[in-house]
């Protein structure tokens, strides 16, 4: 069964420019924490993040989560067209568990062939462009 | 006011063209003024997309010796602004605005830049920023992740989208402008390597060199030129805010809410197209639009293609040019190109037996739209 590359190839990956909307997010996966963009007032999870809840027009402000979720799709990489990772890899689509319809993509950390829709993972925030930012992949877990 | 395509051109595809995006741009315009038998000084407007990889309206026109345009607009974005590049044109010609207008795309596809690739180091601003650490950045990743989900809800099968390559490949082959003319059976599809699973590389459009130009314009001048006017029936866009992540149901794209719009206000059924041209950068997009203009069922796209009903003598002839696939990636804005081709009957071996109707669509995922045209004068 072929695996995925080591987690040290992700430092090659491209590299997130942070902007305003943005700041949050980086700064706290940077801390080691997963935070994902909040209403103050209605109290729903966005992302990508904006200062203003996209619903109800309120502040937001960045709040940590659980870092667990399901793969909601997945591909594997076989020919590499963008820099980062060593081929075969998978990249998940993987859909928080917080709130239906918040996804993060990342790069699964398990057996190509093992990975399916619907399976448990949880999120570790690895280095990226050298150390400055630190990016979600996601391993298996048990449900 | 009615509004047509008037005339159409193109120059030729290619893999290196060696030649300038805009010295392109300016031999498709002129093939498309002298194939309306019009004079470049009846062009008062002239409009492009692009993604920083073409030429500015106002360098080309100057390139045909027209020294000032009514209206120049180039639009940054991709092939789901091809319908509605020229259904803007037209809106534009019935406010009076101007009277021709060309709608132009020219790229080097292939020598160039290329849209499935990036090379390193590379920096990612803007909403793709939090796909930078997984490299998830190009198309071909992500239509194969919404195709992945499609395969999940409907059961549908690497075997089904391979029907679709199949079939336009077996269109492309008599058409000598094609790039892509090897016959090419199931088999050689499955053999084709991985890109990102679940797609081959058959399932990838067939990048290329080249432009194409349509020339757009009011009655007026429609029933004056050398062609037989090829009528704008309809169009419809639907243009999605949320990404490629966010999108709620990736086995539905902006044909969701495009396709039952584009009924509703032509009066038109999806059983009434003699030809359709889908959008195809990947097999995926042409399955789940073909679901979402109601050509097909649901999950049914693999069966309709492998019965024969997308090819000559079936429902709809889908692609009879070999679409982006096969005949090559000038952004969709060959699908117009053929459509006028097979309406005005001019289109040859591949001709459409009496093809009044002509479905074209234009982009995939959340960002896309459509136009209807029609042989007959609404």
């Amino acid at each position: 069964m072929t695996t995925t590359s080591d987690p040290g190839a992700v430092t090659r990956a491209p590299v997130p420019v942070p902007d305003a909307d943005s700041a949050g997010f980086w700064e706290s996966t940077r801390d080691g924490v997963l935070s994902i963009d909040r209403c103050t007032q209605c109290r729903r999870w966005q992302h990508p993040p904006l200062e203003a809840c996209r619903h109800c027009g309120q502040p937001t402000r960045f709040e940590p989560v659980s870092g667990r979720g399901e793969v909601f799709s997945f591909i594997v990489v076989r020919q590499p067209t963008v820099p980062g990772h060593e081929p075969p890899y998978v990249v998940g689509l993987v859909e928080l568990a917080e709130q239906s319809g918040i996804r993060l993509t990342g790069v699964v950390r398990a057996p190509v062939d093992a990975v399916h829709i619907g399976m448990p993972v949880e999120v570790r925030l690895m280095p990226v462009g050298g150390g400055e930012f630190r990016g979600p992949e996601f391993v298996p877990v048990s449900r | 006011m009615s509004v047509a395509i008037v005339g159409i051109g193109r120059t030729e595809y290619t893999r290196r063209s060696g030649r300038t995006p805009r010295a392109m741009a300016v031999e498709a315009s002129r093939a498309a003024i002298a194939d309306a038998g019009l004079t470049p000084g009846d062009v008062d407007g002239m409009v492009t997309f692009h993604v920083n990889d073409s030429c500015q309206p106002t360098e080309v026109a100057w390139g045909l010796g027209v020294d000032q345009l009514s209206w120049a607009n180039a639009v940054l974005g991709g092939g789901n602004l091809v319908a509605d590049q020229i259904a803007t044109a037209a809106a534009v010609i019935e406010a009076g605005l101007c009277r021709a207008v060309i709608v132009y795309r020219s790229l080097n596809g292939r020598s160039g830049h290329r849209l499935g690739t990036m090379e390193g180091p590379i920096e990612v601003a803007g909403e793709w920023q939090f796909d930078a650490p997984a490299s998830w950045l190009v198309p071909p990743q992500w239509f194969a992740m919404w195709a992945r989900r499609h395969q999940h809800v409907y059961g549908s099968t690497c075997e089904d989208l391979g029907q679709i390559a199949v079939q336009q490949r077996a269109h492309a082959v008599p058409n000598e402008h094609a790039m892509m003319r090897t016959p090419m059976t199931m088999e050689d599809y499955l053999a084709g390597r991985w890109i990102n699973e679940p797609f081959r590389v058959y399932d990838c459009t067939a990048e290329v060199d080249g432009a194409v130009a349509i020339l757009v314009a009011g009655e007026d001048i429609a029933v004056t030129c050398r062609q037989s006017p090829v009528w704008l029936l309809g169009s419809a866009n639907s243009q999605g805010g949320s990404g490629w992540s966010a999108w709620d149901d990736p086995t539905a794209m902006y044909a969701r809410t495009a396709g039952p719009q584009l009924w509703n206000r032509t009066g038109l059924r999806p059983g009434d197209m003699d030809l359709a041209c889908m959008y195809d950068c990947f097999t995926y997009t042409v399955m789940a639009t073909m679901e979402g203009f109601g050509l097909c069922e649901p999950g049914q796209v693999g069966p309709f293609f492998a019965e024969g009903r997308a090819t000559y003598g079936g429902d709809v002839v889908i692609n009879p040019h070999g679409g982006l696939l096969s005949e090559g990636y000038i952004h969709g804005l060959n699908h117009h190109f053929e459509a006028a081709l097979q309406l005005r009957g001019q289109a040859g071996t591949r001709q459409v037996q009496d093809a009044n109707l002509a479905l074209v669509t234009a982009g995939g995922g959340p960002y896309g739209g459509a136009n209807i045209y029609s042989r007959e004068h609404p």
